[in-house]
């Protein structure tokens, strides 16, 4: 019984306490969406030299006032491999980020990199994953010595603020206007002539929808169809 | 063998299988990787006996043989000893015609991953030569039609190398001025395969899906050429792996691959034998075969592919060449993939010409097929599948035992697999 009255207790309390969190979180959030209305989220427009939209183009930002988010450093990074291909083709991930490589098919490969920001090979084994912590910033390209036609990139970026273009060239960070400002914008995409060299703005100002375009300085190689199928092992 | 009536050769072979993949992963230290099918299949039988129960038909299933069978069982297995060594073997079990289980390659690969354009690569063992497009599949098997054509039935009864094979790679992608054509090149040295071309001769070409393992024995049909005096040293079964006169056989090959759509493959094989040497113990003599095989793959879409193949040559035995032919054989096979569907059509044609004066032993045969087969891939697991194939062949020695040279063969098969 005395057990019960102590747990009684603070539930009372804690109704008084709720009715007053939510005045606060109510407050709080209208703020925040008066705010918001003031800054909003960071939208990017990749395109290239005729101003035709870009897919598949890696953009994040740096400044020395931007801070990282240690959640983004700390999450789940997976590059997989299905159907004899990397999933995601692509992977971001900033500096110190742990990459895990489940491999979905129900062969083995043989993954390898010798970029300079991180040279490894390791087997893959069906659910016998393995995982590398990406330490240096750069471009990893990735091989696979069974199927030689396999190919995947990760880059590894200093900051905790980037995204990839979708098909209308559009990439939409969650990060305010206010915070960008300053900062620097680099963007990276597979069809560069030099894949170790992204591109880079000083990010001066936004439009009125917090957008900025960025027009790429040179020519695209155009990737090729895929052709592979499960038999080009075979060689 | 009925699947109802598993014996004790299939029971051990199963024991066998089993064993070999429990202690793999202990004897070598990174990893195993295994892949194993299990086809059962109907066939519509030819009219007479299959031609390793020494009968006239060239077909896998002869007569008699029109039932249900456990038709292939097959573990094909990958230890990876290092970073660039794996060893690799396929064990396969065929019923016909005495439930035989071994080795169609086992042999270790050196395969390193390589910072530049160019990989070299080494395979020492005994394994098949790449120089067919037409099997790729688990265990050298085709995923397009359940008999292989001709030419692959030959190379997968008579051809196995026994040695070591090197190529080099060159990747076009990783060239300082990348560039969309690649480039391999192959050359190996062997022992053995000294009577190959001996069931060529005596049988001619054939259709079909039965690999010889290791050591393998094949019957031939005693013609009325094994009874001359000429042949008395020649044996009535062929082992067409064996070594016979102590000298080594080589091979060239180059690959070619332009955009991962075109593949071009040319080799050019001579077992180097000497026809005059004779093994009497085992009644084999080392055949003189050489010939030349091209290849060539083309994805007209990702779905549709048309894959073809030439192959011309020569093989002799004998002191002044008492045996002494020319064969050739050709494919085109057309395949598309629709969803879980694959039909697949190939039409062929393949000759063994009779050059020696040896009258009393015709060697002479041709023929053509034209196969249609549709696989259904239920499942990654299960799948499903029918072949038709019109196949005509003539055969000059069956008038020998009084029989039709020409014969004109309409067959059906109805396949099952589990793969794993």
């Amino acid at each position: 019984m005395q057990r019960q009255e102590q747990v009684k207790k603070p539930i009372k309390q804690n109704k008084t306490r709720r009715a007053w969190s939510a005045t606060a979180l109510i407050s709080v959030l209208t703020t925040l969406t008066m705010a918001s209305l003031a800054a909003q989220a960071v939208t990017v427009n990749v395109t290239d030299e005729r101003g035709e939209p870009v897919n598949g183009a890696v953009v994040w930002f740096e400044g020395a006032h931007l801070l990282k988010d240690t959640q983004t450093i700390q999450n789940d990074y997976k590059m997989g491999q299905r159907d004899r291909a990397f999933t995601p083709h692509i992977l971001v991930v900033p500096k110190g980020a742990q990459v895990s490589f489940p491999n979905y098919d129900s062969i083995l490969h043989h993954v390898y990199s010798f970029s300079a920001a991180q040279p490894f090979e390791f087997k893959l084994y069906r659910d016998k994953p393995q995982a590398l912590k990406f330490a240096n910033t750069g471009v990893v390209e990735l091989g696979c010595n069974i199927h030689d036609w396999m190919l995947g990139y990760i880059l590894v970026v200093d900051s905790t603020h980037f995204a990839i273009t979708d098909k209308n060239g559009v990439a939409a960070l969650d990060l305010e206007q206010s915070r960008v400002l300053g900062t620097t914008i680099h963007v990276w995409h597979e069809g560069f002539a030099n894949l170790d060299q992204p591109e880079s703005m000083k990010v001066t100002q936004l439009d009125e929808k917090a957008t900025l375009t960025y027009q790429l300085n040179q020519s695209l190689f155009k990737t090729k169809e895929d052709f592979s199928d499960e038999f080009d092992d075979y060689e | 063998m009925s699947l109802t009536t598993m014996n004790r050769y299939q029971f051990t072979s199963v024991c066998w299988l089993s064993s070999l993949m429990l202690v793999a992963p202990v004897v070598f230290g990174q990893g195993a990787q295994h892949k194993g099918q299990i086809q059962v299949s109907w066939q519509s039988a030819s009219e007479y006996a299959s031609w390793y129960e020494r009968g006239a038909s060239v077909n896998r299933f002869g007569k008699g043989d029109e039932r249900l069978n456990l038709s292939r069982a097959v573990l094909e297995s990958r230890f990876d000893v290092s970073s660039s060594w794996s060893a690799h073997s396929v064990t396969q079990y065929v019923p016909d015609p005495d439930n035989k289980v071994g080795f169609t390659e086992l042999y270790a690969q050196y395969k390193p991953v390589t910072n530049g354009a160019y990989q070299p690569q080494v395979r020492v063992g005994g394994f098949y030569p790449k120089m067919s497009l037409e099997n790729p599949d688990i265990g050298w098997s085709s995923p397009y039609n359940y008999n292989f054509s001709a030419l692959n039935t030959w190379l997968a009864e008579e051809l196995r190398i026994f040695g070591v094979e090197a190529s080099l790679k060159r990747s076009g992608k990783r060239l300082a001025k990348p560039s969309e054509h690649n480039w391999q090149w192959f050359a190996g040295i062997y022992k053995g395969n000294d009577p190959t071309g001996a069931v060529l001769s005596w049988r001619g070409f054939s259709s079909h899906d039965r690999q010889s393992v290791f050591n393998e024995s094949l019957n031939l049909r005693p013609t009325a050429g094994f009874m001359s005096p000429q042949l008395q040293g020649q044996a009535w079964q062929i082992e067409p792996f064996t070594e016979i006169d102590g000298r080594f056989g080589y091979y060239v090959g180059a690959h070619w691959s332009y955009q991962n759509r075109h593949s071009l493959r040319a080799y050019w094989y001579d077992n180097n034998g000497d026809p005059a040497i004779v093994n009497y113990d085992t009644g084999q003599y080392a055949w003189d075969t050489k010939f030349w095989s091209l290849a060539y793959k083309f994805k007209i879409t990702r779905q549709t592919h048309v894959i073809a193949q030439a192959m011309s040559g020569n093989t002799a035995m004998g002191r002044a060449r008492g045996v002494d032919n020319d064969f050739d054989s050709q494919f085109v096979l057309l395949t598309h993939r629709w969803k879980q569907f694959r039909l697949s059509g190939r039409i062929e044609q393949f000759k063994v010409k009779d050059l020696d004066h040896w009258t009393f032993d015709p060697n002479e045969s041709d023929g053509g097929a034209i196969t249609a087969t549709l696989k259904w891939r239920i499942t990654d697991n299960w799948r499903l599948g029918a072949e038709f194939q019109y196949l005509e062949t003539k055969v000059a020695n069956r008038a020998d035992d009084n029989l039709p040279i020409r014969q004109i063969e309409q067959l059906w098969r109805f396949n099952g697999e589990y793969r794993f």
